[in-house]
């Protein structure tokens, strides 16, 4: 059934413009707020070094048509050598990243950091945004929904007979 | 490397400065942003700037950019009056910054007292010992000690870590050939043709270094880089085709006595040589008799 549901310019009013003025304020908070707890890293020697050898042997890789073949053989053997070549991970050492990651003690620290400096204002503007704004039709998007976006868009809503394109306004925020 | 666009900005930018027309804080901001070395027109008009306290309160934050751009600049020129008094502005404004502890290492270096300059460094190296610039600033206090073993040492030490800094390997190939140890300026200019194949002053440096080592079969590859040299300048690099006639004329030389199954095309040689002739022709209309002579000599 596609209805017409007339909406009330209160709810533009009080509902859209406040919602999207706060959303962007928390935005901008968030960025601040993630720059001041940004512990400034001393840089690793291993990460850096191997850094710089990607970029060596990318070079390497892009001109080799530049250089002498014997000069290219021998930085070949240089990067390659079974012994001590800078690129050759003996098989089984090769840990992936994620390992990595986590047994790295200053780099999980980080990454919880940055979590928790998501999680917790998300978590407070939902409460909010529920208690203030639940439960109403707040927008129209003007181009024709199929029935998936339903429980996407029209979160607090529990009727099913409305058009999947009003919007309500718990899913405006999300 | 500047492109050609920029260095005209900058010169229209300093001639205007120099006449007496505004835009000094743009010439200051193109000179910084490019990094080229104008240390006494940085500081003429960097002074003019930050003595004039209006136009000192217009710049804001940036002040103190200003402030360690004329530090250094005056460094440079041997002011080191100047250089203390920005310092200690600094020093008052960012208490225990690493960047103004840099100038402070540079302003000893500069005075001479190279101890107290080792020691200030080191200790910056304590806090952070990947920091690229003290690093280099180790380096360059080495080679001006004429100490220039310690300065390869120290140099190869930094590009263990930083392998990918072109600009170290273009130093350490110059103190190379300074030192005459030319197998190793080969290698340091293989890497930079490696990073930038497109920049034909490595080409030439390399292929003049291949020269100078000499034997057949550097010689050949030495013709090679002259050649892709010339390709990348499209012609215009007199340096590189003089390269190839000398070239051509030093391996007719070595394979005298061989049998002339490779012998190569004397087209390149005798194309070069009519290139030569028309550069000078439009440039040097008098020299163009020593220059026929000189190929004359040559001749295979």
């Amino acid at each position: 059934m596609a209805e017409d549901l007339v909406l009330d310019t209160a709810i533009r009013d009080w509902v859209l413009i406040p919602l999207s003025v706060v959303m962007v304020l928390i935005g901008v908070l968030r960025y601040f707020v993630s720059k001041l707890m940004r512990s400034s890293q001393v840089p690793d020697s291993k990460i850096v070094r191997e850094g710089q050898v990607i970029v060596r042997a990318r070079n390497l890789r892009a001109a080799a048509n530049y250089i002498p073949a014997k000069s290219f053989r021998a930085r070949k053997v240089y990067f390659n050598n079974e012994e001590n070549g800078l690129l050759h991970v003996p098989k089984g050492q090769a840990q992936n990243a994620q390992a990595q990651m986590f047994s790295d003690p200053n780099m999980a620290m980080d990454m919880m950091k940055k979590n928790l400096s998501m999680i917790i204002p998300q978590t407070l503007t939902f409460a909010w945004v529920n208690f203030f704004f639940s439960g109403f039709v707040a927008a129209k998007i003007p181009f024709p929904l199929t029935q998936r976006f339903r429980s996407m868009l029209q979160n607090g809503i529990d009727l099913s007979t409305v058009d999947v394109s009003y919007v309500s306004s718990r899913s405006c925020h999300r | 490397m500047v492109t050609k666009t920029e260095e005209t900005e900058l010169n229209r930018l300093e001639i205007q400065v120099d006449n007496g027309g505004g835009g000094a804080w743009e010439y200051l901001c193109l000179v910084r942003k490019l990094k080229v070395r104008r240390s006494d027109k940085v500081l003429k008009h960097g002074l003019s700037i930050l003595n004039d306290p209006k136009k000192r309160s217009n710049l804001g934050p940036e002040e103190w950019t200003l402030y360690e751009q004329v530090a250094v600049a005056a460094m440079d020129c041997q002011c080191l009056d100047v250089a203390k008094d920005c310092i200690k502005v600094l020093q008052k404004r960012f208490p225990e910054s690493k960047r103004v502890g840099r100038l402070e290492g540079l302003l000893l270096e500069s005075k001479g007292s190279w101890a107290e300059a080792e020691k200030a460094y080191s200790s910056l190296l304590e806090e952070n010992s990947f920091d690229q610039v003290v690093l280099k600033r180790r380096v360059a206090m080495a080679k001006a000690q004429g100490n220039m073993s310690g300065a390869i040492e120290l140099l190869n030490k930094y590009l263990e870590t930083f392998m990918a800094d072109h600009d170290a390997w273009r130093e350490l190939a110059e103190i190379y050939v300074s030192l005459q140890m030319y197998k190793q300026a080969a290698y340091c200019y293989e890497e930079l043709i490696l990073s930038q194949p497109t920049v034909p002053l490595y080409h030439l440096a390399y292929a003049e270094v291949l020269y100078t080592l000499g034997g057949l079969e550097n010689l050949q590859t030495a013709k090679k880089y002259y050649a892709s040299t010339i390709d990348l300048t499209g012609g215009k690099n007199t340096r590189a085709l003089f390269g190839i006639c000398l070239c051509t004329s030093a391996i007719g030389q070595l394979t005298k006595g061989r049998n002339k199954e490779e012998k190569e095309s004397p087209e390149l040689h005798s194309l070069a040589a009519t290139a030569l002739e028309k550069i000078y022709k439009q440039r040097a209309p008098t020299k163009l008799p020593l220059l026929n002579s000189a190929l004359k000599g040559l001749k295979i």
